[in-house]
């Protein structure tokens, strides 16, 4: 049985409508966990002399031993934001003559498969064959592996533990990660107890009786015990699905009614980020993109550099992210009710003017927010407010002629962090040429000697942008006649 | 009101939908029937410039509805839950339509009161967004949000499926009333009855082509009935099932 619900998901992996895609973004994500994961096993390899720098005055195996209780709390920490719940469908199994146990227990262990689990191996085992194997003997070197193994396993159950209860009630999740901050806290701001000679008494102590080793280990079955229980006993759908019920009230927002068609339009589009998760984070992303400005502003090496080439990068990422990264996947996040748009009596310029619109607001009041970064010189101000001004002009209508060429559908109920639903060359295409034409403009004027001239013209290109606006809405619109079935298509495609 | 002119279309190599030609006049209620396949909803999407055909027009009030906007005006329609804006409550969805069509607030507000018992108290004021109401509660938005625009044309794609025998029998009476009213109307339904009790003129579909054109009378039900039941002994090989029926 477990072997079909193998073959199963393999197959959904592989039927999905846009296959190819997805293969071509896991093959990129897989590239860069490959990378990640060099680093880590470096890290593991030269644990020995990185401890010895860190440490200078401890023995080697007392530091190593202090050090991994604090690794697995953190890393219980990222596991509860990052990691994900195994997949499998239950509901088309729940009905047909399959033991409870098996889907369970399926579910259960596939959860293991998870790169989280592979870190500590990568990291710790080079230690543990480099110098405990040799300064403790074979034994102790078992009873490490062992014990790290258990401590992996009972993290992973508990992490996923938590993330299913956090599922019906969101405070769990907030809970979980505030008391394991504390804890963290605690120790290292606070000094009111030390995670390290705790660490040590435990592992210290397994160095001579490495038959302690199956203490974590039966931690973690125990924790796999738990989660199975529970799987079984919320096998409902009810329970695997809904969440607490609250009750949604109707909002209205009388400014933007000021826009007639407009307006009502861009409210809804406000209540689509401010309801779905994925835009919703598209947006918290662009209001913590706000200190990247610190990265180059505050770092004293580029602080000494005169130019302002930083400044208006910084400046473009900055008063535009949201339009980027929200504008990326225009009209996708639309995608599940645009038949209803398509036939209802709303104007494509109208629909379009609600997009820039939208863009507009955004843009002033990321431009707003960064006015402290006054503090690094009125320059920077200019810059951004240059830099605010080609976003209106110009990264909007670039946003906006891809967003004509994008006929993926997302699915907005699904979270943001590692989806990649809706992503394809499009964005990528894009991102090269929302970043080029401001430097294009601008670098060449710089190198010659005449950066005001060069801030110049980026203003004047802008401001034209903002004038021609009506000219580049008929432009969008008769382009998005020519391609309105294939969008309408692609977002059918479930 | 609408003519169908040479109208094609074709996936894959199989023709889904195929009329030389169809007037429908100013009026006239359609029923659309048709087993799974027989491009019902092809042919409402293509009447609704959602899709591409390979040939042929569709003309509403003498003009095309391809790259047009004016049909939107008087054209209300209802096929599936794509329609909805679904992360919106229902009275947000309301608001919104109705501001599309130059309708107050009080106005929208007016006439969800009047279908209070339709709606059943299930749909408004219960604090939840469209994506959380049972299907058959968003058909039922979806079905009064056409209402709302008061339209000249409306076209409901499966009406009947979903909701429950009460609200059934409701909106026969209120599709009844609109007809009356002069309002062109067309609903596809697997319902012959209800079909039958409703519309005028029966369009019977099959492979994409209008096999019969009946103006409804007291035999109309059985010979449909007659017609199905044959169709259900000897199934048409390499039958194609219309992919949004075939979810």
């Amino acid at each position: 049985m477990i072997s079909t619900f193998f073959s199963h998901e393999l197959k959904a992996f592989w039927r999905t409508k846009n296959a190819g895609k997805n293969v071509a973004v896991r093959i990129i994500m897989s590239v860069l966990i490959l990378i990640l994961m060099l680093y880590v096993v470096a890290a593991g390899f030269f644990m020995d002399m990185i401890l010895k720098k860190v440490f200078p005055h401890e023995s080697l195996i007392f530091s190593f031993c202090g050090f991994v209780l604090i690794y697995f709390i953190g890393e219980l920490l990222s596991r509860i934001q990052l990691q994900e719940l195994p997949t499998l469908r239950v509901q088309p199994y729940l009905q047909l003559p399959v033991n409870r146990n098996t889907i369970v227990g399926y579910l259960a262990f596939t959860s293991l498969f998870s790169v989280f689990n592979l870190w500590p191996i990568l990291l710790f085992w080079p230690f543990i064959f480099k110098i405990i194997l040799h300064d403790a003997g074979g034994i102790a070197a078992l009873g490490f592996i062992i014990a790290i193994l258990g401590i992996s396993i009972f993290n992973n159950y508990l992490a996923l533990y938590i993330k299913r209860k956090a599922n019906i009630n969101g405070w769990i999740f907030i809970i979980s990660s505030a008391v394991l901050i504390l804890v963290m806290l605690g120790d290292f701001m606070w000094h009111l107890y030390s995670i390290r000679n705790l660490s040590y008494l435990f592992f210290g102590n397994l160095i001579k009786q490495p038959i302690l080793a199956l203490i974590p280990v039966f931690m973690g079955v125990v924790m796999y015990y738990l989660n199975f229980l529970y799987l079984k006993q919320n096998l409902y759908l009810e329970e695997l699905i809904t969440k607490k019920d609250k009750y949604k009230s109707s909002t209205e927002y009388p400014i933007l009614s000021y826009f007639g068609a407009t307006g009502d339009l861009v409210a809804n589009e406000v209540k689509l980020i401010l309801r779905n998760k994925r835009p919703r984070s598209a947006l918290t992303m662009s209001l913590f993109f706000l200190l990247y400005g610190l990265m180059f502003y505050a770092n004293p090496g580029f602080k000494n550099s005169s130019g302002d080439t930083m400044k208006v990068f910084a400046g473009m990422f900055m008063t535009g992210f949201f339009i980027i990264s929200y504008g990326q996947f225009m009209f996708s996040w639309q995608a599940s009710h645009f038949d209803g748009l398509m036939v209802s009596k709303v104007k494509f310029t109208n629909f379009l003017k609600g997009k820039y619109l939208m863009f507009t607001v955004a843009s002033t009041v990321t431009f707003i927010l960064t006015t402290p970064y006054v503090y690094f010189g009125w320059r920077v101000l200019l810059v951004h407010f240059v830099m605010y001004l080609w976003n209106l002009g110009i990264t909007t209508n670039i946003v906006l002629f891809f967003a004509n060429r994008n006929a993926k559908r997302i699915d907005l109920s699904k979270g943001a962090s590692f989806n990649w639903e809706g992503v394809g060359a499009t964005q990528l295409l894009m991102s090269f040429l929302l970043f080029l034409p401001p430097l294009i403009v601008y670098l060449p004027f710089k190198i010659l000697g005449y950066p005001n001239l060069a801030l110049a013209l980026i203003t004047m290109v802008g401001i034209i942008g903002m004038l021609t606006r009506s000219f580049f809405i008929k432009f969008l619109e008769a382009d998005f006649y020519k391609r309105k079935f294939t969008i309408l298509d692609g977002f059918r495609n479930k | 009101m609408i003519q169908v002119k040479d109208l094609k279309k074709v996936y894959s190599g199989v023709i889904v939908v195929n009329i030389p030609g169809l007037e429908i006049k100013q009026g006239e209620s359609i029923g659309l029937v048709g087993n799974n396949g027989a491009g019902k909803t092809t042919l409402f999407r293509m009447i609704l410039d959602l899709i591409r055909p390979e040939s042929g027009q569709v003309l509403s009030k003498g003009e095309p509805v391809a790259g047009g906007e004016s049909w939107k005006n008087y054209t209300a329609s209802y096929l599936d839950e794509g329609f909805l804006i679904d992360y919106l409550t229902p009275e947000e969805y309301f608001y919104f339509i109705g501001g599309l069509h130059q309708q107050t607030r009080a106005h929208v507000d007016d006439f969800l009161a009047g279908y209070a018992d339709f709606f059943n108290g299930e749909i408004l004021k219960r604090g939840k967004y469209i994506r959380d109401l049972s299907k058959g509660n968003q058909t039922k938005v979806g079905i009064a949000s056409c209402m709302l625009q008061n339209p000249e044309i409306l076209m409901l794609d499966e009406p009947f499926a979903n909701i429950d025998p009460t609200t059934q029998f409701r909106l026969k009476n209120m599709i009844k009333e609109v007809i009356k009213k002069g309002v062109t109307t067309l609903v596809s339904s697997h319902d012959l009855n209800h079909v039958t009790d409703v519309c005028d003129r029966i369009l019977l579909m099959e492979k994409g082509k209008i096999i019969k054109d009946i103006a409804t009378n007291s035999s109309t039900l059985s010979e449909l009935e007659q017609y199905f039941a044959i169709g259900q002994t000897a199934a048409p090989a390499g039958l194609i099932i219309d992919k949004e029926e075939n979810h």
